[in-house]
């Protein structure tokens, strides 16, 4: 098997899908890449067991047929220090030796048996529901709940993003138990009423890839695995299995208290503000009385405190709750409006935070915090 | 020159839990009484007076109490009453000082060189505490008065019971001198065998050795012998210290390498430790296991839970998952250790979850 390949174009397809490949493989093969050669197009596949992704790229001047596995870590390594030019792979499909010729040398490594690579699962089509949306909108709905999965060992469910389907909008639900995100697109034609949970990381690994292509992602699913298909990458990965909680229960509907507020002002207060706080709690309070927010920390340990006084809108009961900081500065970095809405209910209460201007009509997106108790 | 010394107090109550036990219930009085479990495993929390006339003393398995003291009564803990007591104690120390350092429920330190009555004796403040004390709870106490709280720890120790002991700054050195190595707070069995072997009988003994050679011979903890040989020790009354942690750990005199000598002496540490968290009235929900092996190689393992490590079988159950995978690495154990950290009473700020 002989192919001429570019090798700044070879490195980009590697480390698109290289991101897969676990530090923990259980399996040697998994440390390597398979090459599937077909004619005029190159399909090169990494995989971690859970997810698979593959990604393919056309070559010219070579009809050969042949698979082989490339350890994955020579092979990237050697590629990063060439700078662009053809590179001619030579594999013998006896001794699997494979020999890259540049301009100046030789490169000899020895790979695995491409029938040794695990077998891609198949959707089972009984089962199957299939559905299309953008790869901007999929992107987006990653983006905006990823951070708020969980790691949580105990209940696998909650390490996943919920993605739901009705006939009339796609929803996407990712919480760690502290914080709930919602993010609600209307701007889809689906025909189904289903749902699925993807796992954090091939969710990371969408999110990377949906921003190389532009047209729309195919997606099917069953109970076990999800498929998605981009003009040049195929992901495939095993789903999250379990029920996961119903999150629409849970979310308050009828917080009294409301501020609005400049969300770059109380994001900026708030990263000046915590370094006061306990290292360990990070907890900041927000007090609330008239058209003022008073946003403080203490750290009692070191006799350090700061507090900010920010102008706001505030429609609502005199107040004073406790946040995490960190949870608090993470949720208002994944927001874009400039103003955000809190809807508070008393200090052991959920509140609610919402863009106050929405960015595009057809989407809802709805940030969910639980406050700290304050004991004073 | 009377200003350069500090003046510390170290109150201690006299079998705490146990008078508090024959204080509330007369027919326990002037007999020997223990608190804590009769059961087979059972052990001494605290015993009275009248029992360790017999050789009972806390810690000795409630077995050995009665086969030492037939007519013993066993008396099951009330933490939550002894807590209570603590704090009016505790309440009684700040009315001269806000320099007050709980140790456990039961003792602490107090710096008193500056304090609100502006008495200039600290003799007659730990007089007035323990009338104080006596007045409100009926419990006696004994009070150490010196320089330091090493020194104050030690005369608490030196009339005991309703004692009281000051040791003056002239004469902190030469009672250092004469004190027996194994007196020395800091200093457990196998450290003072160790003293032994090298001759050091007491604080004399000790203060012949170099500072060098002591952090030689120890480690780190040699600068500490090395001063409190001099009757130095600079650290101050910390009122503000919060537990983080309570914990026990034993070195031994020959390393241990079979599994079940490992698990026996293992659950001797539990045993300690978890009669050391009932006296702190700490509570945590992650339990640590350190491993010290012959090499001086140290390593810890440690578990949370979503409650906390309060009763013997949950410490022993879980330490015991710790070590079998350490113990399979067929090294000598030199020393053992638990702890228990992690304590949702003193994170006073606590996240709240989404009720799924």
């Amino acid at each position: 098997m002989k192919f001429v390949v570019s090798s700044i174009d070879l490195l980009n397809h590697l480390q698109s899908v290289s991101r897969v490949i676990s530090s923990k493989n259980t399996l040697p093969i998994l440390d390597n890449f398979l090459f599937d050669l077909d004619g005029g197009n190159l399909e090169i596949t990494a995989s971690d067991l859970e997810s698979t992704l593959k990604t393919s790229m056309e070559l010219a001047n070579t009809s050969e047929k042949g698979s082989i596995a490339i350890p994955a870590r020579l092979l990237t390594d050697t590629l990063k220090e060439f700078p662009d030019q053809p590179l001619t792979f030579d594999i013998n499909p006896d001794t699997l030796g494979i020999v890259i010729s540049s301009e100046n040398g030789q490169f000899t490594i020895v790979g695995q048996n491409g029938s040794d690579f695990p077998q891609v699962p198949s959707i089972k089509e009984d089962q199957k529901t299939s559905f299309q949306v953008s790869t901007d909108l999929l992107a987006d709905g990653i983006n905006n709940t990823l951070f708020a999965t969980a790691d949580d060992e105990l209940r696998p469910v909650m390490n996943g993003i919920f993605i739901e389907l009705s006939p009339d909008d796609l929803t996407f639900v990712a919480s760690d138990a502290h914080k709930l995100v919602r993010y609600k697109r209307t701007d889809v034609n689906l025909d189904a009423n289903a749902s699925f949970i993807l796992p954090k990381k091939p969710a990371g690994l969408l999110k990377n890839i949906l921003s190389k292509e532009q047209s729309d992602v195919v997606i099917e699913f069953d109970d076990k695995n999800a498929f998605f298909k981009l003009p040049h990458y195929h992901l495939v990965c095993r789903l999250v299995e379990g029920n996961y909680p119903s999150y629409n229960a849970v979310i308050p509907t009828d917080n009294p208290n409301k501020l609005i507020i400049d969300r770059l002002n109380l994001y900026n207060s708030l990263k000046r503000v915590s370094v006061f706080s306990n290292q360990a709690s990070n907890l900041i309070k927000m007090q609330l009385n008239g058209n003022q927010l008073t946003v403080s920390a203490q750290d009692i340990d070191f006799s350090i405190s700061a507090y900010e006084r920010l102008n706001c809108q505030y429609d609502g009961d005199e107040l004073e709750i406790g946040f995490k900081s960190l949870f608090l500065i993470e949720i208002l970095s994944n927001l874009e409006s400039s103003d955000v809405v809190m809807e508070l209910s008393d200090p052991s209460r959920a509140g609610i935070l919402l863009p106050l201007e929405k960015e595009n009509e057809n989407e809802d997106i709805l940030m969910l915090l639980m406050p700290m108790m304050i004991h004073n | 020159m009377e200003q350069k010394f500090r003046k510390i107090i170290h109150v201690d109550m006299d079998a705490f839990y146990a008078s508090i036990e024959q204080r509330d219930n007369p027919e326990y009085r002037n007999k020997p009484i223990a608190v804590g479990g009769s059961r087979e495993r059972g052990v001494v929390a605290a015993a009275s007076y009248e029992a360790r006339k017999f050789g009972v003393y806390s810690a000795m398995p409630s077995v050995i109490a009665r086969k030492k003291c037939p007519e013993i009564i066993f008396v099951a803990p009330r933490f939550d009453v002894y807590r209570s007591v603590s704090k009016e104690i505790m309440g009684i120390f700040k009315l001269y000082t806000d320099l007050v350092e709980p140790l456990s429920l039961d003792e602490a330190f107090l710096d008193v060189t500056v304090n609100k009555k502006n008495y200039s004796s600290a003799t007659q403040i730990a007089k007035e505490i323990k009338v104080n004390i006596r007045e409100k709870t009926g419990l006696t106490a004994s009070a150490g008065v010196s320089i330091n709280k090493f020194l104050a720890k030690i005369a608490s120790d030196f009339k005991k019971p309703d004692g009281l002991f000051v040791i003056k700054p002239q004469e902190a050195e030469s009672f250092v001198d004469t004190l027996p190595i194994e007196k020395f707070f800091g200093v457990g069995k196998v450290t003072a065998q160790k003293m032994h072997s090298m001759n050091i009988h007491n604080g004399n003994d000790l203060k012949q050795w170099s500072l060098n050679d002591l952090v030689l011979k120890f480690g780190k903890v040699g600068q500490y012998y090395y001063d409190i040989a001099r009757a130095v020790d600079h650290r101050e009354v910390n009122p503000d210290r919060i537990r983080k942690s309570v914990g026990a750990e034993c070195t031994f005199e020959h390393d241990l390498q079979a599994i079940p000598e490992i698990i026996k002496e293992l659950l001797s540490i539990a045993e300690i430790l978890h009669r050391r968290i009932n006296k702190s009235g700490f509570r945590g929900r992650t339990l640590t296991l350190k491993v010290k092996f012959s090499d001086f190689k140290q390593i810890t393992r440690s578990r949370s839970i979503n409650q906390n490590f309060d009763t013997l079988s949950l410490i022993l159950e879980t330490a015991q998952e710790l070590v079998l995978p350490v113990s399979r690495d067929k090294k000598n154990i030199r020393l053992l250790g638990l702890s228990v950290s992690n304590s949702d009473e003193y994170s006073f700020e606590q996240q709240l979850k989404i009720d799924f």
